[in-house]
């Protein structure tokens, strides 16, 4: 097969979405989070700096949680993309949802999709971290309204709920 | 560190999938100065982003799977494209490069980890950073390839000064060896940034093999955003060797001579002033770690 | 304005929500990313915007070629603002009834010069924001550099560059107070003690930055503007006279608002040129601003420099206070507010909850060429509370007393009483917080503590801050607060529906504070029906009563109020029916959980919605003089309303690395009747943690040259999760006399004061190297920079 060529064209992404397969039309440059907020309507992940420092725009992209401003749509192509729209389960709210509402994890909501996407990695590979562990591990999603009482009291009763202690 | 100009969006620019080295050698070799490789993106992206930089051309090297490669051999090697939190998990990593684990979990954020490369950061070559600062504590080897066939440059050689590699245009990073550590290497990474996750203001990588009875036989240290490139300590290096690690008075010493001849930069962090202090105050404390066992 | 006639606030009867930890009901579409902000509005046709803006602090504008970035694919236009200038009117900017401020002109987009970093020059509409920010590029323009004036003092000094050529000593205001016999009292004191403090320039930095999208109909004539605003009314009567089109075609919506902070209480040029831009082109206009725009050309706020002297007793009995306050403004107003903001209520905060009646003050506000500023949480407050309580640390420690004892004889009783400044407290628990503070924090404990940390070389340190401060914005707060002829009150429109249901609409905003909570608790407990039956809604202004927005700690005393009285009006309906109905008094009808029941007839019922039935279509059913519906608008604009607390910082500072790390905080209030403490709590857990990135992180610097130094989130450093530190929350609860409800209004209190108790606890902890602190943000640098500045003094004298 002879070398690629590079183009500038815009070119059809087909990906994986909340399980879903959907496709649409990006340039190169087009980031992730555009391509999913404006192509794809989905709306859900924020975007707060475009530079890759609030962890506003996160998502999880083949299991693992990424920053959609800082990666191409086109290198999306074929992946599986999850993102808060994909989490709850029809009208129920899933365990790390209802934790957040219940320990008060959110204010203006801005930052909440990105942190929830973050906390679900989080729980996934460790499902009973300490304080620290959470502080550390969420340093890099920045939330402006909460002080982050409410988002830590959230991952400690969301890791219960999902060990079926509550 | 940016300029001003309310950019966000990255200007126009052809892309391409590299699929193998080959392929990528060759773009490279038709592209050369225009184009840029991207591999986790978590650098060159968020320039892209705010329009300092503007390569015409961008071939994405994250689908050669050969760049993507852990292998223990002896020497430790790291494919270029291996991911930060790949290798933050990995145990041959971790037993292979301990420091290097201990440094990761200063590299940014999680999120950042899943996408960033141990090759990019390296090739990315911030004087800030953690991850060029390691690879030059440990003397570790890069393995370059290009049209021309393949070289291998040492730390030293493959950092030349801020954001500047040994790289030529139409080269690439392919990985990274690390040579085996002694049994009795003893190592410890510490840094001060102004929140967890941020490039250090001041970092140090220390990496010593003890003797019997705990006297240092060899010491590596390598301090991060004292220079425009990861500042080798040299003269404490050598006033380490003979000495106990416990000897208050050794450290101290050892300490004051770490930062010799650098001279950092002043920003909005840390003034230059500080800095040299920092990486004093670093040193010691790793090496009082290190001494009181806290870390492998 | 003439005083107005006094007003008792009445109490909610057995409340059965108000008072409780329910859970947010707006919450599950903010979880499910259902909420629609600013940026997730699409139109047909939608066409988006860029701004050029400034590289430079101060440079003429010699030419600007837009011709190439016209001629690009997908560009609609491009518009200077000698172009905009022509169908907008410019701002003007004041403060109205006061004497000493001279108005300010502003175009929306400058054509003479740029007189800041920032500032915009031209404006671009394009297919997409890629493309506009290509056509950017492509815009020449060639600037004529001009001498920028960036220190604020220098910018006083006669000879200094003008940043408005027509106001030639740079100044806004310049306004002096003056009560009791300030110089005689100075003259007279045994001890007198000054500070001249400089609090560092922060960005409220709300996580979503401005948004604006507008659709102007060339049909209609009417313009639909989404903003992410606080304020949506105050946006729309602001841009009437800048548009010229009448304030009833134009609808002004702010559905999700990302964080305001104060900085979205602000109407923005930006909010009137998109507008402008949809008239232009015919098509609606999106502009999304980006991190760096908000940065360099939002808001700044709370950079003022203090001078303050303290006169006090050889006990330590305080016995004048004079100040003197530079508001380092940037190159233009905000709108309507001004940069007088944060001074002018610095200062009528000086005396605070200290018993002072001998006060006196000066303000000066210059342009510098560097960002306007403008309200951010706390405003005022913040730099002046931190100037002071500071100063207080270190007379305590000058005079061996200790701090929370200094402060505790120098604290005003707790009745209603009028301070120097002429704020008519409402009366509080100002001892008892400070108290419980202490008791909270195991101060004794702290301090047994601190000393064997000495020992071992380890610096812990405490500071505390306690605070009296205004809330629930109306007139009289306004014009205590130097804005002497604004009337301000809001409204809201209690309705139960046909069904039984029951809609609240207000003129306020809700944007993380938890109003639509809040407010359904008050409508459940005043109609006596189940909160799930309450609907709130706020933010358009073609559906909500006249308000002035969700800021300055006013929402929850303001909004609880109309809705109580709008809702009593309607349950007071509803009782007459009911009487009518079933043959006895209104006045024996109580309402409880969705039902109307007589008092001591248990089978005299009836539901609201068979109330309601009758209320919309009983026709003779009802009583004969009544007409239908059930429903109430109401507004409140209450008396001055003053919460009161302490809080207090635990740090330990590595005096090797200049690190401070904060233990924890502790925040204890009084905000009268808590609606529910899960959101108080959540508010001032917020403020606090915003303190901390003050304090410790957060800096707008600017280089000598007017260069922004921090344009980017890798330099503006948020507080993340790891360095804001645990915190404990208490409460007391002092219904206030004057609001309706005893509620008293907060969130703002902990941004107010926690940078103070944080400074002093950094203070106490370098005591023993004899450090005054005289600057925000601590950061590293600076802690280094202060230790060996000590140890240089030190060592002077023996060396000389
Ligand atoms: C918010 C944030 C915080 C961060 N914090 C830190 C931090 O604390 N410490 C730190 O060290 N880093 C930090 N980073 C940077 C991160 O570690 C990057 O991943 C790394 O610097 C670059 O690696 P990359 O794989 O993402 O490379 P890319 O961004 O893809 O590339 C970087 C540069 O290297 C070149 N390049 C990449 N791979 C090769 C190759 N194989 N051969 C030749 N050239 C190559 C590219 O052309 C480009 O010029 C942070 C990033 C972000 C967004
Ligand atoms: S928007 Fe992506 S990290 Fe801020
Ligand atoms: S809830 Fe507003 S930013 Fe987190």
């Amino acid at each position: 097969m002879s070398a690629a060529q590079p183009s500038d064209a815009k070119r059809l992404v087909t990906l994986t979405v909340n399980g879903l397969e959907r496709s649409g039309v990006a340039e190169p440059r087009t980031l992730l989070v555009d391509f999913l907020r404006h192509e794809l309507g989905l709306t859900g992940t924020h975007v707060g700096c475009e530079h890759g420092v609030c962890g506003a725009c996160t998502v999880r992209m083949d299991g693992e949680p990424i920053r959609a401003c800082i990666v191409l749509a086109v290198q999306a192509q074929g992946a599986s993309i999850e993102t808060i729209e994909g989490l709850a389960d029809g009208e129920a709210l899933h365990p790390i949802q209802q934790a957040f509402r219940e320990a008060h994890g959110l204010q203006c909501g801005f930052c909440t999709p990105g942190m929830v996407l973050a906390v679900q990695s989080l729980l996934e590979e460790n499902a009973d971290p300490s304080e620290q562990e959470i502080r550390e591990y969420l340093s890099g999603n920045v939330c402006r309204c909460t002080g982050y009482v409410g988002i830590v009291a959230a991952v400690q009763r969301a890791a219960r709920k999902l060990a079926g202690a509550e | 560190m940016w300029c001003m100009l309310e950019r966000v969006k990255p200007p126009r620019f052809r892309y391409c999938e590299a699929r193998s080295v080959d392929e990528a050698l060759a773009l490279l070799a038709e592209h050369g100065d225009d184009a840029k490789l991207l591999a986790g993106g978590q650098s060159l992206i968020p320039m892209l982003n705010l329009r300092v930089a503007r390569p015409a051309v961008l071939i994405d090297v994250n689908r050669i799977a050969e760049l993507q490669t852990v292998e223990t051999n002896g020497a430790l090697r790291i494919g270029a494209l291996v991911r930060q939190r790949r290798a933050e998990r990995s145990e041959p990593v971790r037993a292979g490069a301990p420091l290097l684990g201990q440094a990761l979990r200063f590299v940014g954020h999680p999120a950042i980890r899943t996408r960033g490369t141990i090759g990019g950061s390296a090739a990315h070559a911030d004087p800030a950073a953690e991850i060029p600062c390691v690879l030059s504590a440990l003397d570790a080897e890069f393995e370059l390839r290009g049209g021309a066939g393949a070289r291998v440059v040492g730390a030293s050689e493959f950092f030349v000064t801020t954001l500047t590699t040994a790289l030529a245009p139409t080269e690439l990073l392919a990985a990274i060896r690390i040579p085996a550590p002694s049994a009795r290497a003893r190592s410890a990474f510490l840094e001060i940034a102004r929140r967890h996750g941020d490039f250090a203001i001041a970092a140090v990588a220390v990496s010593v093999e003890l003797a019997e009875g705990g006297a240092i036989e060899r010491a590596r240290i390598c301090f991060a955003n004292l220079a425009d490139v990861p500042y080798r300590a040299h003269a404490a290096e050598k006033a380490l060797r003979g000495a106990r690690i416990d000897d208050e008075r050794a450290v101290r010493e050892a300490a004051e001579a770490a930062v010799g001849d650098a001279s950092p930069a002043s920003d909005l962090h840390a003034s230059a002033r500080d800095r040299l202090d920092l990486a004093k105050v670093l040193l010691r404390r790793a090496l009082g770690a290190i001494a009181a066992g806290g870390s492998a | 304005m003439p005083d107005r006639p006094e007003i008792t606030g009445t109490l909610l009867q057995k409340p059965q929500y108000v008072g409780t930890r329910i859970l947010r009901t707006e919450d599950p579409r903010f979880l499910t990313g259902r909420a629609r902000y600013t940026d997730d509005v699409r139109l047909p046709g939608m066409l988006e915007a860029a701004f050029l803006r400034s590289p430079h602090a101060h440079a003429r504008i010699a030419s600007i070629d837009v011709s190439a970035a016209q001629a690009l694919p997908g560009v609609h236009g491009v518009f200077t603002g000698r172009d905009l200038a022509a169908v907008l009117a410019p701002f003007v900017s004041t403060v109205a009834g006061r004497g000493g401020v001279r108005p300010l002109t502003q175009h929306a987009i400058p054509f003479d010069k740029a007189r800041h970093v920032g500032d915009p020059v031209a404006v671009v509409v394009a297919d997409s924001r890629y493309l506009a920010e290509d056509a950017c590029d492509a815009i020449a323009v060639e600037w004529e550099a001009l001498p920028a004036v960036v220190d604020p003092e220098a910018a006083l000094a006669p000879g200094a560059p003008l940043v408005h050529d027509d106001v030639p000593d740079n100044n806004f205001a310049h306004i002096e107070f003056a009560s009791g016999d300030v110089e005689r009292r100075f003259a007279e004191a045994d001890r007198v003690f000054s500070k001249r403090f400089h609090h560092g320039r922060l960005s409220p930095a709300p996580l979503e930055t401005r948004a604006v999208v507008a659709d102007f109909d060339r049909s209609t004539g009417a313009v639909t503007i989404w903003t992410s605003s606080q304020t949506p009314h105050l946006v729309r009567s602001l841009l009437v006279p800048v548009l010229g089109i009448p304030e009833s075609r134009i609808r002004v919506i702010a559905d999700a608002v990302g964080g305001g902070f104060g900085l979205k209480c602000q109407v923005f040029k930006e909010e009137a040129v998109i507008p402008a831009l949809s008239k232009l082109v015919g098509r609606p206009v999106k502009w999304i601003e980006d991190r760096r725009e908000h940065l360099a050309a939002s808001v700044h706020a709370k950079e003022v420099i203090s001078y303050l002297d303290i006169a006090c007793t050889r006990e330590g009995r305080f016995l004048a206070f004079r100040a003197r306050y530079v508001g380092v403004n940037g190159a233009y107003q905000a709108h309507p507010w001004t940069a007088l903001v944060d001074p002018m209520t610095t200062a009528a905060a000086l005396p605070n909850l200290y018993d002072v009646r001998d006060v006196a003050y000066q303000i000066d506000c210059p342009y510098t060429n560097r960002c306007m500023t403008g309200a951010y949480r706390g405003v005022g407050r913040t730099p002046g509370t931190t100037a002071r309580e500071s100063l207080i640390d270190d007379i305590a420690r000058e005079l061996a007393i200790d701090p929370v004892e200094l402060r505790l004889r120098n604290c005003i009783g707790d009745a209603p009483s009028v301070s120097a400044t002429g704020a008519r407290y409402d009366g509080g628990t100002y001892r008892a917080c400070i108290e419980k503070a202490r008791a909270a924090c195991d101060y004794d404990g702290f301090r047994a503590r601190q000393a064997a940390a000495r020992a071992a070389g380890r610096h812990l340190g405490i500071g505390f801050s306690p605070y009296v401060e205004p809330t629930a914005w109306g007139s009289d707060m306004a014009k205590v607060q130097g804005y002497v002829a604004s009337e301000i009150f809001d409204a809201a429109q209690v309705t139960v529906e046909p069904d039984g249901s029951v809609s609240v609409s207000a003129g306020l905003h809700n944007h993380g504070q938890g109003l639509e909570t809040t407010l359904a608790q008050v409508a459940a407990d005043t109609l006596g029906v189940r909160i799930e039956d309450v609907r709130v809604s706020m933010g358009d202004t073609a559906v909500a009563p006249y308000g002035f927005g969700t800021h300055s700690s006013r929402a929850a005393v303001i909004g609880g109020g109309t809705v109580m009285r709008a809702g009593t009006e309607v349950r007071r309906k509803m009782a007459r029916i009911v009487g009518h109905l079933l043959e006895v008094s209104p006045e024996d009808v109580e309402f409880r959980d969705g039902a109307a029941q007589v008092r001591g007839v248990p089978g005299k019922r009836m539901t609201i919605a068979e109330i309601a039935a009758v209320a919309y279509f009983g026709g003779a059913r009802r009583p004969p003089d009544m007409e239908p519906a059930l429903t109430s608008t109401r507004s409140f604009d209450p008396h001055e309303v003053w919460p009161n607390g302490c809080v207090v910082a635990a740090v330990e500072v590595d005096v090797e690395t200049g690190g401070v790390r904060i233990e924890k905080l502790w925040s204890v209030e009084d905000c009268g009747v808590l609606i529910n403490p899960m959101i108080v709590e959540g508010q001032t857990a917020g403020a606090l943690a915003q303190a901390v990135g003050g304090a410790l992180l957060e800096e707008l610097a600017y280089d000598e040259n007017g260069q922004l130094l921090a344009g980017t989130l890798v330099d503006y450093l948020y507080p993340s999760s790891t360095e804001v530190p645990p915190m404990e929350f208490l409460h007391v609860e002092t219904p206030s006399p004057v609001t309706e409800g005893g509620m008293k209004g907060m969130g703002e209190g902990g941004l107010s004061v926690t940078g103070a108790a944080i400074v002093n606890a950094v203070a106490d902890a370098l005591a023993p190297f004899g450090i005054t602190i005289t600057r925000t943000p601590l950061s590293p640098t600076t802690i280094l920079a202060l230790l060996r500045e000590a140890r240089e003094r030190r060592a002077a004298p023996t060396a000389a």
